[in-house]
């Protein structure tokens, strides 16, 4: 009997980013390690979460984006670029991070046939798992239709490289030009010693139509066309091109004829635009390219003059689906139109290659299609998985990945235990939409904006059409996260029912019925009612301030042994106000030396009145507190919130004979590098007048 | 609820000068709902107390905790452990001065003083703001007044006012004072019960409030039953 598998994450509710992501990416915690500047370890939670890291930081269609709950103040977190971002910024991290050992290898041998993303991310969760997995590709290039279709405008070899070269640094053996059931029959793989074979070789062919005239010359398919256009010698086209189909493919196909010099480049496609299957944001930038798409029509025949293609002749589409949903296109044959065309690109959509099964046993269950079970993965054959769109049918990279994880986890299974694993398909609960009276409370942040080529440049050739974030783009980027989940949570136990934290709200989310509570799906996680709670009884689930009084606790008793004539400062930054982790970097390595003892805070507001004055119980003579700059705080209120407290502070060490002057506050001036080192010196001169009298 | 107000600091270290080892105990119910004596309040007189010593160079250590309630025998016993295993020398009680002595008179030995001053009962009149609003007088004719107590409210504690110090709503001793009886006389109109405030209220029996030592409320329902106590272990 296959076994149940179980998810530790069933019980938890996630953010619907982190629900929405195929693999289940945090992304929460991914913005949360940009934010503080710690890129590498961005890194280290993408990669164990997704092996085709860099290639999704490029062409991921970000399922997380879509269902990001900022949608509903402004615009979604930006977090496919971040997620790019992160690659870029971390690639000598990752290149010595690749020459680090792997782990050791297994005896145990699987094979995997396809290196797309669905296999090399079984692959390399199987050499994480300890076996020797091998991949066999037909093309002379990894990385499946990653490598061998997508135009490089969109995702550049190189980026698809650094994946598989990580992938290979774990002990991938990829072997390239390796055709399964030419070279090698899949049978064959088991007697070379093979324990078990994963089939990964997704959907490599283009379907074709049946209508008059298909057979003209200059009539090509979409997916063996962008394979030789990008080889050394692309195809020829005609100054008219037409391409069927309204898919992402399709869209790849026009927009790589417009680029080869087509100039009237014409999709025909029966949906209307809202139904076109292709990425919103993809058909947008094909109509930028002056790549005409004309919706609801279909191809009716093909004309020719002397066998070579003159144009096509369409009908008009009345409806795509039948009622309940299903493909069945309807048209209205006294409607037509005609296109001229030089060529036609057919992009109606793909099909698998199965010429690895030859001479085996696995069953088909249609043209190209294999018979699996959808929870065990297990082809009609013991030992032979399939994973990937050969089984799942076309999808994006990033559910090829996820698919290639859950083949890993059935193979391990079957090698280890000597049975199969039911992976039944789970939704992740999520906290659901943003209640319209938190959005509206919310400050609204324009996204990073990140302008592509112009049109007239992009067309000119294969350039990649979008750069990525600078650094002080994806901080200003990550900061737009609203943290979904990581609020306040209150201590029953402690809580007094004191309604502090529902007068002090302000996103009016905090509730107290016989105890506070603020509830996971509207809380903002400023932080506001935990630093202000009378009972100590309330704790942000991804901030807290004991760290840091365990460092003030080291660093300042001994920076005072050191510079015993310079008066200590310690600064409790706005971490928001980072522009670049370089700067703070440096602040942190070199200002203790002068004096000055930088803390990045997320939010200095956060602080309560007790971890104020922290610095002055290890023995600092002065507290600098740099908030945000003039209307950048994220949160209504707590400016005037952190100043109540400062003034708190202050009257404290009054009454314990100390000068309140020895607390500054400062709002931020231009960016942290242009004003914080101003501000420290400028307190720090103060101090020392302070302490001379 | 009982309102307190913390003691200024200063003050406080005037209490805990000769001691080595001091416990800031705050109170969970009154004083932290007042913002006087939570566990946050503790940490920050704590703090401020470290901050004092080390200015002086003086090692003293400074705990803290908070218990429920103050003001019950069967909270207090813990902080009689923890005082007794962390061998500490002096209590700072922030609880309101009922927790104070009962506090004191269950570490016995250990003395312990008070880090805030006990006010009044009252209430939250808007967020940051507490008010008086009853004297604890053990005689309540709020059913006369409207809801609004004239023995809190008027400055002279008038049974039949207002008196001429009246003042467009304000007390004569300040314009920052309501009037009491103003007040009233506003609220019976609403309720439509003005006439009423024509009958005379007798002078009052006084004896319920602060006289004749400490008063007492007895429930039978829960008091130790006779012979009980025999029959424990103790």
């Amino acid at each position: 009997m296959p076994k149940e598998a179980s998810l530790d994450t069933e019980t938890i509710i996630h953010a619907p980013c982190t629900a929405a992501c195929p693999v289940h990416t945090d992304t929460r915690q991914l913005v949360e390690f940009i934010v503080n500047g710690r890129y590498e370890d961005a890194l280290e939670l993408l990669l164990a979460a997704n092996p085709f890291s860099s290639v999704c930081g490029r062409i991921c269609n970000h399922p997380c984006e879509q269902s990001c709950r900022r949608t509903k103040v402004d615009a979604p977190v930006g977090l496919r670029r971040l997620k790019r971002f992160v690659m870029e910024a971390t690639t000598d991290y990752r290149q010595s991070r690749r020459q680090q050992d792997a782990p050791p290898l297994g005896k145990e041998r699987a094979a995997i046939i396809g290196s797309g993303p669905s296999g090399l991310t079984a692959a390399n969760d199987l050499a994480l798992q300890g076996y020797r997995p091998v991949v066999f590709e037909k093309f002379p290039t990894a990385g499946g239709l990653l490598g061998n279709a997508i135009p490089r405008y969109r995702l550049p070899y190189s980026v698809i490289k650094e994946d598989i070269e990580d992938i290979v640094a774990q002990g991938v053996e990829v072997r390239t030009g390796v055709e399964i059931g030419k070279d090698i029959l899949l049978d064959d793989l088991f007697d070379q010693g093979f324990a078990a074979i994963l089939i990964a070789t997704g959907l490599t062919e283009s379907r074709t139509l049946g209508i008059a005239g298909i057979d003209s010359r200059g009539i090509l398919l979409a997916l063996p066309f962008l394979r030789t256009a990008l080889s050394p010698q692309p195809p020829q086209l005609g100054a008219r091109v037409v391409v069927i189909g309204g898919g992402n493919v399709a869209v790849d196909a026009a927009r790589t004829a417009r680029r080869l010099g087509a100039q009237k480049v014409t999709m025909i496609c029966l949906e209307s635009r809202d139904q076109m299957p292709a990425w919103q944001w993809e058909i947008e930038e094909t109509a930028d390219e002056g790549i005409e798409i004309m919706n609801s029509w279909g191809p009716r025949s093909v004309f020719d003059k002397d066998g070579t293609v003159r144009g096509l002749e369409l009908k008009r589409c009345t409806a795509v689906f039948d009622s309940e949903g299903r493909f069945l296109p309807q048209f209205d044959e006294t409607d037509t139109a005609t296109v001229v065309a030089d060529n036609i690109i057919i992009a109606i959509g793909q099909r698998g290659d199965v010429t690895c099964l030859e001479g085996s046993q696995v069953n088909l269950a249609g043209e190209g299609r294999i018979t699996w079970d959808k929870e065990t993965l297990l082809t009609s054959t013991e030992g032979i998985f399939a994973c990937g769109e050969v089984v799942t049918g076309p999808g994006s990279a990033v559910e090829a990945v996820f698919d290639g994880h859950r083949a890993a986890k059935a193979i391990d299974h079957y090698l280890g235990k000597g049975e199969l694993l039911k992976q039944p398909a789970l939704e992740l609960p999520h906290i659901g939409d943003l209640p319209d009276e938190v959005a509206s409370k919310i400050t609204v942040l324009s996204p990073s904006a990140v302008d592509l080529l112009a049109p007239d440049r992009r067309i000119k050739d294969f350039s990649e059409i979008e750069r990525g974030f600078t650094e002080a783009e994806a901080l200003a980027e990550a900061r737009r996260c609203l943290a979904c989940t990581t609020g306040a949570l209150a201590d029953e136990e402690k809580c007094a029912a004191c309604l502090t934290c529902v007068r002090i709200c302000p996103f009016g989310v905090a509730t107290v019925d016989k105890t506070a509570a603020m509830p996971q799906d509207e809380c903002q996680a400023c932080g506001l009612c935990a630093a202000q709670c009378p009972a100590a009884a309330i704790a942000l689930t991804r901030f807290g301030t004991n760290q840091m009084k365990e460092r003030l606790q080291t660093l300042v008793p001994a920076i005072k042994d050191r510079t015993p004539t310079i008066p200590v400062i310690v600064s409790f930054c706005c971490l928001f106000e980072m522009t670049g982790r370089k700067f703070v970097r440096e602040a942190e390595a070199t200002y203790p030396e002068e004096g000055v003892v930088p803390i990045m805070i997320p939010c200095v507001a956060r602080l309560s009145a007790a971890d104020l004055l922290s610095p002055f119980e290890v023995g600092a003579d002065g507290l600098v507190i740099i908030a945000c700059s003039e209307g950048s705080c994220l949160y209504p209120t707590a400016e005037d919130r952190l100043l109540a407290r400062v003034r708190q502070a202050k009257s404290i060490l009054a009454e314990i004979g100390l000068e309140e002057e020895r607390i500054d506050y400062w709002k931020t001036q231009g960016s942290a590098e242009v004003s914080w080192t101003a501000f420290w010196t400028l307190s720090q001169k103060k101090l020392s007048e302070i302490l001379k009298d | 609820m009982i309102v307190a107000e913390r003691k200024p600091l200063a003050e406080i270290r005037t209490f805990v000068e000769d001691y080595r080892r001091i416990l800031i105990l705050g109170c969970g119910t009154c004083t932290t709902v007042c913002l006087a004596g939570g566990e946050a309040e503790a940490k920050v007189v704590a703090s401020g107390l470290r901050i004092s010593f080390l200015r002086e160079e003086r090692e003293v250590e400074i705990l803290e905790d908070c218990i429920t309630r103050q003001c019950e025998p069967e909270f207090v016993e813990a902080v009689e452990q923890k005082v007794k295993d962390e061998a500490i020398e002096a209590v700072l009680s922030l609880g309101c001065g009922v927790g104070v002595n009962l506090v004191a008179q269950s570490l016995e030995t250990i003395p312990v003083f008070p880090g805030v001053n006990t006010k009044f009962f009252g209430g939250v009149v808007e967020p940051g703001m507490w008010l008086e609003l009853c004297a604890g007088c053990g005689n309540c004719i709020l059913h006369l007044t409207g809801g609004i107590c004239p023995i809190a409210r008027c400055s002279k504690s008038l049974l039949n006012g207002p008196c001429g110090g009246t003042r467009d709503g304000k007390c004569e001793i300040s314009e920052d004072v309501d009037c009491g009886w103003a007040l009233i006389v506003e609220r019976m109109k609403k309720l439509g019960t003005l006439d009423r405030l024509a009958e005379i209220i007798p002078a009052r029996d006084w004896s319920s409030s602060h006289h004749g030592g400490p008063r007492r409320v007895i429930h039978e329902e829960v008091a130790v039953l006779s012979g009980e106590e025999e029959t424990s272990d103790r």
